[in-house]
């Protein structure tokens, strides 16, 4: 992406949570001690249970909300607060209901400063990216669930962050959509190869979009797991693929028994 | 005016048509006592000169000024404090409450303290004009800006919006069908509050024109008065602010809450 | 410090998730408390703004005398009296209306347009009809409850899926049960919220009418009481509509809206 810039890779040392809950009245701890080292333009998937902390990870490198102890360092700069440095792709889409899908792709270059004619330029071509070109005109609740979230990647993207945070980004819609989705994400992650971290709970998911999965529970790194499957990937070839139906059983595996 | 629009206003007016034919049928058929109730040509009469001899001009603009000055000076109020009270989910959940009561109370029944305080004339009709927009639409916007998802905010921060970009991109877009809403309802009281203070505590103004009226058994002003008070709240609700309200939760696929 | 006064809010909102009223009363609390003190401390003239001391005091009174249950009971049953005929009057008619295109056509415009007046226009020729007294007031409240009950119901009956009526009608019904079965309570969520707008207006109806035509009533005490320049009946009177609307209004509506439109899933708007 950008030319020039810092090394656009994230660590996390020694990270974890703790927070008061008001509800029940008393401090939990939702993160405990995760380290993880993302190269630039590696795509790595964190794959775990519900509750196992991936989210608040995400939330945390996200800068949505404060970590208790540890490090966070996007590009060697520690992370505070919200920044246009990390993209977010959220399970919800979060679009801007009350701008068209040109302006919620052209919203991140707006807050740069960027002229209107320029941005939105650069919007038409992140939704020709992700196949969007003509639904450019229209408002998020008038899209289908996948469109809505082509848009919420283009939003992101468009942007051009040092590191790509999806949350679940997937889970809200039909299975068919998702597939292809998926197959999209790969496609567009191999033509700007941006750095990606992607939640999900969803093994096969994990395998098919990362070079490393990272499986987590209870809030507890247990294993990083190298994917070197070929790419492009589509779902056809690798369906019936031995290594990436063991690489899927060893993860499950490894997720299930902790 | 397109002809399917034009077709469907002739639609409207049709039924008043048959009202006004049968008024000007019915009452000289049946000898009705004009104390009771006017004949057309008496109020259409009465409006002629009321017209000429600026009496009913004076006490339309009179009215109209009130409700405007009262309604302006509340939503500078009412819409920064609402947002401002919205933004942290403790203050907005301690408050609530709170708008809830003083919404209840709004309008007519602050005619006899707000008469005390300011006594007779456009202050106290200002301030009580003020009350039942201020308290509604301040209650309506906390709720608006409370109920933003948190994800929307988020992917906005995320984005790169500053505080200032936070509120005009999101939090007010976000709350406008709350804000046009609770505005619609705020005026609906102020209108009748209005009318109802104007008959105690003024001496020119549409309310006033009715009691007066009243005095001297002038049912054909007091007829007049009615549909000028009608035409003109219809007019205002029909053209100016059910239109705003339906643009943005239509178009934006936004939910009217409470 | 922080944690101190995460530990207070956490407090609170335990407490207000098992007693919700909790919620409601408390934010109340400094409110008065600053009322208390400023009065106290004569910022302003006592005769423009009495303490919380005097307000209770004159409910002492009041209640004492027999002066406000009475006139309690007189609002209380206008405003009963004014909504049940508001209900049994304008369901029929929204439903009516919500099923017939052709009336459709015709009454809708008027509907839109003697809602409009409002209520209060009514008043002087009411006056010159009826007189003072309680036939002007029913019909007043009467004439403000109907139309948002009217106006919700139609929006209800024709919101209602067509499919609904049509399987009902497949599965055998016949066109009254049709009406019974299926067209009722599939506007029923909107008849409430109607009736909730209704009451909402028709309580405010009431106090103005009171004020300028009544003799008895809270908002006669209160407006009684500003003639005699007597601040502290007339907050009391604020203070016993506010309450009084509050604990309708929250307490009985409100729920009754959402149980029936959050439970079924049905929100039309």
């Amino acid at each position: 992406m950008g030319v020039g810039d810092a090394v656009k890779n994230l660590v996390i040392r020694n990270l974890s949570k703790t927070y008061f809950d008001v509800y029940a009245g008393t401090q939990v701890t939702a993160v405990r001690d995760v380290s993880l080292n993302v190269p630039e333009s590696e795509f790595i998937s964190i794959v775990g249970p519900s509750g196992c902390g991936k989210s608040t990870i995400l939330n945390m490198i996200a800068g949505f909300i404060p970590h208790s102890s540890g490090e966070i360092l996007v590009g060697g700069k520690p992370v505070n607060g919200p920044g246009p440095d990390r993209g977010v792709v959220f399970q919800s889409f979060a679009l801007f209901p009350w701008r068209t899908v040109l302006e919620n792709v052209a919203f991140g270059p707006k807050m740069r400063g960027v002229g209107k004619v320029e941005r939105e330029k650069i919007a038409h071509e992140f939704l020709a990216l992700a196949k969007l070109s003509e639904a450019a005109g229209r408002y998020p609740n008038e899209l289908s669930g996948g469109m809505q979230q082509r848009v919420g990647v283009a939003r992101a993207l468009a942007n051009e962050p040092d590191v790509l945070l999806m949350d679940e980004p997937f889970a809200s819609v039909d299975a068919q959509t998702r597939m292809t989705l998926q197959e999209e994400l790969t496609r567009i992650w191999e033509a700007k190869r941006p750095t990606v971290i992607f939640i999900t709970h969803d093994v096969a998911e994990a395998v098919f979009l990362a070079n490393r999965v990272v499986a987590l529970s209870k809030g507890k790194v247990l294993d990083e797991i190298e994917v070197d499957l070929p790419r492009p990937r589509v779902w056809d070839d690798l369906h019936e693929n031995e290594q990436f139906k063991s690489l899927t059983a060893r993860v499950l595996q490894l997720v299930r028994s902790a | 005016m397109t002809k399917r629009s034009f077709i469907s206003a002739l639609w409207f007016c049709a039924p008043f048509a048959v009202l006004i034919v049968l008024w000007a049928i019915l009452i000289p058929y049946f000898d009705v006592n004009p104390r009771l109730f006017p004949h057309l040509t008496a109020v259409v009469q009465a409006g002629i000169e009321g017209i000429q001899d600026g009496t009913l001009v004076q006490h339309i603009g009179a009215s109209l000024l009130r409700v405007a000055v009262g309604t302006l000076l509340a939503l500078l109020v009412a819409i920064p404090l609402g947002v401002a009270m919205g933004v942290s989910p403790v203050v907005s959940t301690f408050l609530t409450p709170l708008f809830r009561f003083f919404s209840v109370l709004a309008g007519i029944a602050w005619i006899p303290i707000a008469t005390l305080w300011f006594g007779y004339g456009f202050g106290a009709i200002t301030f009580i004009i003020f009350n039942a927009v201020f308290f509604i639409v301040t209650y309506n916007t906390l709720l608006g800006v409370s109920t933003i998802p948190l994800h929307v905010r988020n992917a906005a921060a995320s984005l790169g919006a500053g505080r200032w970009a936070m509120l005009t991109e999101v939090l007010l877009p976000g709350a406008l069908p709350n804000i046009v809403t609770g505005i619609r309802t705020g005026m609906g009281f102020a209108w009748r509050g209005l009318i109802a203070a104007e008959m105690i505590a003024t001496n020119v103004g549409l309310g006033y024109m009715l009691f007066v009226a009243r005095d001297f058994y002038k049912t054909e002003v007091i007829v007049l008065g009615m549909i000028v008070i009608g035409v003109l709240w219809l007019l205002l609700d029909r053209l100016l602010l059910a239109p705003i309200e339906r643009a943005t939760i239509e178009r934006w696929g936004m939910v009217q809450r409470a | 410090m922080k944690t101190f006064f995460l530990t207070i809010w956490s407090g609170y909102v335990r407490l207000t998730a098992r007693w919700p009223s909790i919620g409601s009363i408390a934010p109340f609390i400094p409110l008065i408390a600053a009322w208390w003190i400023i009065t106290e401390l004569q910022i302003f003239p006592r005769v423009f703004l009495p303490g919380p001391v005097d307000v209770v005091r004159s409910f002492g009174t009041l209640v004492y005398t027999g002066i406000l249950p009475e006139y309690l009971q007189d609002s209380m049953v206008r405003l009963v009296v004014g909504a049940f005929w508001g209900i049994v009057l304008g369901i029929p008619l929204g439903i009516f209306i919500g099923l017939s295109p052709r009336a459709h056509t015709v009454l809708w415009p008027p509907l839109l347009f003697f809602q409009a007046i409002g209520d209060i226009a009514w008043l002087p020729i009411l006056v010159i009809w009826f007189g003072y007294g309680l036939t002007t007031m029913t019909v007043i409240i009467v004439y403000t409850v109907i139309f948002p009950v009217v106006l919700n119901t139609v929006l209800g009956v024709r919101s209602t899926s067509i499919t609904l009526h049509r399987a009902a009608l497949s599965l055998g019904a016949s066109r009254a049960r049709l009406l019974w079965e299926v067209v009722l309570p599939g506007a029923l969520p909107n008849i409430i919220t109607g009736l909730r707008n209704g009451l909402g207006y028709g309580w405010r109806a009431l106090i103005a009418t009171e004020i300028i035509v009544g003799t008895s009533g809270i908002g006669f005490l209160m407006f009684d009481a500003r003639r005699g320049g007597s601040l502290v009946e007339v907050l009391l009177g604020m203070i016993i509509l506010g309450i009084l609307w509050y604990i309708v209004d929250a307490w009985i509506l409100a729920p009754l809206e959402r149980a029936t439109g959050q439970r079924w899933g049905l929100v039309t708007q």
